[in-house]
């Protein structure tokens, strides 16, 4: 399935979310199952895997790590932990750091700190998308159906770091979420 | 309620029902005059009390007359069976203050818990089928002819427990057209009587049961963003806490405290509870003995022992808020749904946690089945609002156990349904030819610490080396939120369409068995009513195919209308003319018809696809007609592998 397809957007990595939210809502709206509760056993069945492949092709279209592996998939790329190019050292003894200075803040019940190591990464998960962007508009210039092979190689990279900082960022909403709580 | 004369008018045309099945109470309801109405008993009472008395003699009571008698043979009467649902029989909900006796399994039934009464086994599906089937004949009683019936369920029902309901329901007599989630129905009452748009919060706390659901109306299209909760947390909980504070207050230890007295220090605390919504302090007598001559307990006492219950709630909102993307503030409406948003306590706390006071406009014990009512008039076509629409998403994550008892989550909760996801896994042995799969629901990472839902084997791989198998298996949820997994080896094509065995459900062979025992007893006619329900299907799809061959004509190709017809009349003949146990020759002739028209149905959702981005695109001028394209493409029937 090609999510982008499905829900009548383009391939590229920033998108109107506002107005594909619409359109999922239409296309939602002419395919529920509740629309065909008088239909035929086989119209029930094909409004039901229609409906929900939309809802499929929506989950991935706007979730932002979902989307870009979708379009590494489009170009023939193969995603997932153990088939992307590891990250350098350099970067994984940055996060390392920074992951002990979260530990270390929760521990101290600092949430000044926690909450600014957050924007920081919020920053940094910014900066990612932005180059996503970039990389994949050049990938799909002028050959949206078959992208170019090195210009996505080159930005594969940025996957991982985006992987890296929003689950930091999870785990900050976890840690507010707790001390809120307590 | 067996004896009642039945009275069948086969002229009345059958009227869809809402039905809110409730811990506490249960009710039903119908759209009259366009608007929803619950259905009162000859008392005047909407509520029917949701208890289940089994006599000496055989004999079922429901509800009031139920409740009366639980103090004496609290046993044998069956209180908040709805807590039982779907449950284990080593669930620890048997373990918690209550006056029943358990059955234990032997190892060849299915692992579901029995009540043990009078030396019958009794399942929560059969005690709550006998509520069901009491409202279903006060609803017979006004309507003459009552037809499907929506059913509500709390959203953070797994999918043990929506089935054990959608069970309950078959095997009360009722044709089930969907289960709705109680906070989306009340959603649904008020959306349509004030016709808002805006982002709503929906607070349920009823007897057994603590649902939040944020949701977004947007013109009739109802949103679930996000749903959480907590099956276990509900007025009940309430009445259990000032029990153990009865207990104690009369220096009696309540674990040692016989079935009677626990019945009815929880009959008192809940006359306790339904004082301290007015007054300041409630003082009842001590049932136990003389000294101390009476109880007392404050408003003040009552808030702190409800405090800890409120904490969970108020955590359960702050995620479902997370998870929705939204602040408190930006909301622009709190809900109040379920018996216990009654407790002044409750309400202060609600208001505080969102920062405005909640409404209750609409009567909050009454709000879940004027809602599916709603529904239900609307599934069955007789509504005139017919651009409402309702989507919900899945409470709880769905996954399946990887090595070391992790849990690989393939729809993640609060994901909109229907939904359909994808996983591939491989073998880890050489020649390995069975694949066992493990479903679970829930957030944890440990599959043993989530809900256990199915467990199947995916047999007759081709023996091949470790890794080399590629097994997908598609998780589907439907409308009901109720899943189906399906199983298949890829590079062979082996294929496995899996019949998932509830780890807490009935099997259908044992449902069956339970409604030809019914029927055992006097109740209805099999014969009759399979034939009844065979057409109505079918007049229901005819008139369906009818309808689709005068609006997309355009869409038939040369020889396909005739095809169409002939199936139509014949299915038309046979639907005039059936009689006896024809119900099977009727279901033939449906099949018939659904064969014929297949193509075209396709051709006819693709045109819906179609306009309904159509429709957007014209906002969206960026959107090129190459994308429409595509589109084509992606929705084109596939071919089955």
């Amino acid at each position: 399935m090609d999510p982008f397809a499905v829900i009548g957007a383009p391939r590229r990595f920033d998108l109107d979310l506002s107005a594909l939210e619409k359109t999922h809502r239409e296309l939602a709206r002419a395919l529920h199952p509740d629309k065909f509760a008088h239909a035929s056993t086989s119209e029930r069945r094909i409004a039901l895997e229609k409906a929900a492949t939309v809802n499929e092709a929506w989950r991935i279209v706007r979730d932002p790590i979902r989307r870009a592996e979708a379009l590494f998939g489009i170009g023939g790329i193969a995603v997932g932990h153990t088939r992307e190019p590891q990250a350098s050292s350099a970067f994984l003894m940055d996060v390392l750091e920074q992951r002990e200075a979260l530990a270390q803040a929760r521990k101290d019940r600092d949430m000044v700190k926690v909450r600014a190591l957050g924007e920081h990464f919020e920053a940094r998960a910014k900066a990612a998308e932005e180059k996503l962007t970039q990389g994949f508009a050049l990938a799909f210039a002028g050959r949206e159906s078959a992208p170019d092979r090195g210009a996505l190689e080159t930005v594969l990279p940025v996957l991982g770091e985006l992987r890296f900082y929003r689950r930091f960022i999870d785990e900050v909403s976890a840690i507010i979420e707790e001390e809120e709580v307590s | 309620m067996t004896g009642l004369l039945e009275i069948f008018d086969p002229k009345a045309p059958p009227r869809a029902i809402g039905i809110d099945l409730g811990t506490t109470n249960s009710l039903v309801a119908y759209v009259k005059n366009e608007r929803p109405t619950a259905v009162l008993d000859c008392n005047g009472h909407a509520l029917l009390p949701s208890v289940v008395h089994y006599g000496d003699r055989g004999e079922v009571v429901v509800g009031e007359n139920a409740a009366l008698r639980a103090a004496e043979s609290p046993r044998e009467t069956i209180v908040s069976v709805k807590r039982f649902m779907g449950r284990g029989a080593d669930d620890p909900e048997t373990e918690r203050l209550g006056p029943y006796a358990f059955a234990k399994p032997s190892s060849s039934e299915p692992n579901v818990v029995r009540f043990l009464v009078r030396d019958r086994a009794i399942t929560p599906v059969e005690v709550s089928a006998e509520i069901l089937r009491t409202l279903k004949h006060l609803a017979e009683d006004e309507l003459r002819s009552v037809g499907g019936a929506v059913i509500t369920v709390p959203a953070y029902f797994d999918d043990a427990q929506r089935q054990a309901t959608k069970d309950a329901g078959r095997l009360a007599g009722l044709e089930v057209l969907r289960l709705l989630n109680e906070p989306t129905a009340a959603a649904l009452a008020y959306g349509l009587d004030k016709k808002q748009n805006g982002k709503f919060a929906v607070y349920d706390l009823g007897g057994g049961t603590f649902d939040i659901t944020i949701l977004v109306l947007d013109n009739g299209v109802f949103q679930v963003c996000s749903t959480g909760g907590d099956s276990a947390l509900g007025g009940d909980d309430m009445d259990r806490a000032i029990a153990h504070e009865l207990f104690e207050l009369s220096g009696r230890n309540w674990k040692v405290a016989s079935p009677r007295d626990v019945r009815i220090a929880l009959d008192l605390a809940r006359a306790v509870k339904h004082g301290l919504t007015s007054g300041d302090e409630v003082e009842v007598e001590n049932p136990f003995s003389t000294e101390p001559k009476s109880l007392v307990i404050t408003r003040a006492r009552f808030d702190a022992l409800i405090e800890p219950l409120l904490a969970r709630t108020g955590a359960a909102c702050r995620r479902a808020l997370k998870d929705a993307g939204l602040k408190a503030t930006e909301l622009d409406g709190v809900i109040l749904v379920g018996g216990a948003t009654r407790v002044l306590a409750v309400r202060a706390y609600v208001a505080k946690l969102f920062g405005k006071e909640p409404l209750a406009d609409i009567d909050p014990d009454e709000v879940v089945a004027l809602g599916a009512a709603v529904q239900a008039d609307l599934l069955a076509g007789e509504g005139t609002a017919n651009d409402v629409l309702l989507l919900d998403v899945i409470p709880l994550s769905l996954g399946i156990e990887v090595g070391c008892g992790l849990v690989d989550r393939i729809l993640p909760r609060n994901t909109t349904t229907p939904a359909v996801a994808r996983a591939t896994y491989t073998t880890q042995q050489d020649n390995q030819t069975g694949f066992e799969i493990h479903v679970v629901q829930g957030e944890r990472e440990l599959a043993a610490d989530c809900r256990s839902l199915a467990h199947f084997t995916l047999r007759g791989i081709p023996p091949m080396p470790a890794g080399m198998a590629r097994l997908e298996v598609t998780f589907r949820v439907d409308a009901d939120g109720l899943l189906s997994v399906h199983a298949h080896e890829q590079t062979t094509g082996h294929e496995q369409s899996v019949s998932v065995k509830p780890s807490y459900g009935l099997d259908d062979d044992t449902i069956e068995q339970m409604l030809l025992d019914a029927i055992d007893h006097g109740e209805e006619d099999i014969m009759a009513r399979r034939l009844a329900e065979a057409r109505t299907l079918a007049q229901r799809i005819i008139g369906s195919t009818k309808k689709s061959l005068e609006v997309d004509s355009d869409l038939l190709e040369p020889g396909e209308k005739e095809r169409i017809l002939t199936a139509l009349s014949a299915l038309e003949k046979i639907t005039s003319e059936a009689k006896g146990d024809d119900a099977r020759r009727v279901q033939l002739h449906i099949e018939d018809l659904d064969a014929a028209t297949k193509d075209f149905a396709g051709r006819r959702m693709n045109r819906a696809i179609a306009r309904a981005i159509a429709g957007q695109k014209l906002e969206a001028v960026e959107h090129t007609v190459e994308h429409a394209k595509g589109l084509e493409a992606a929705h084109a029937p596939r071919r089955s592998t």
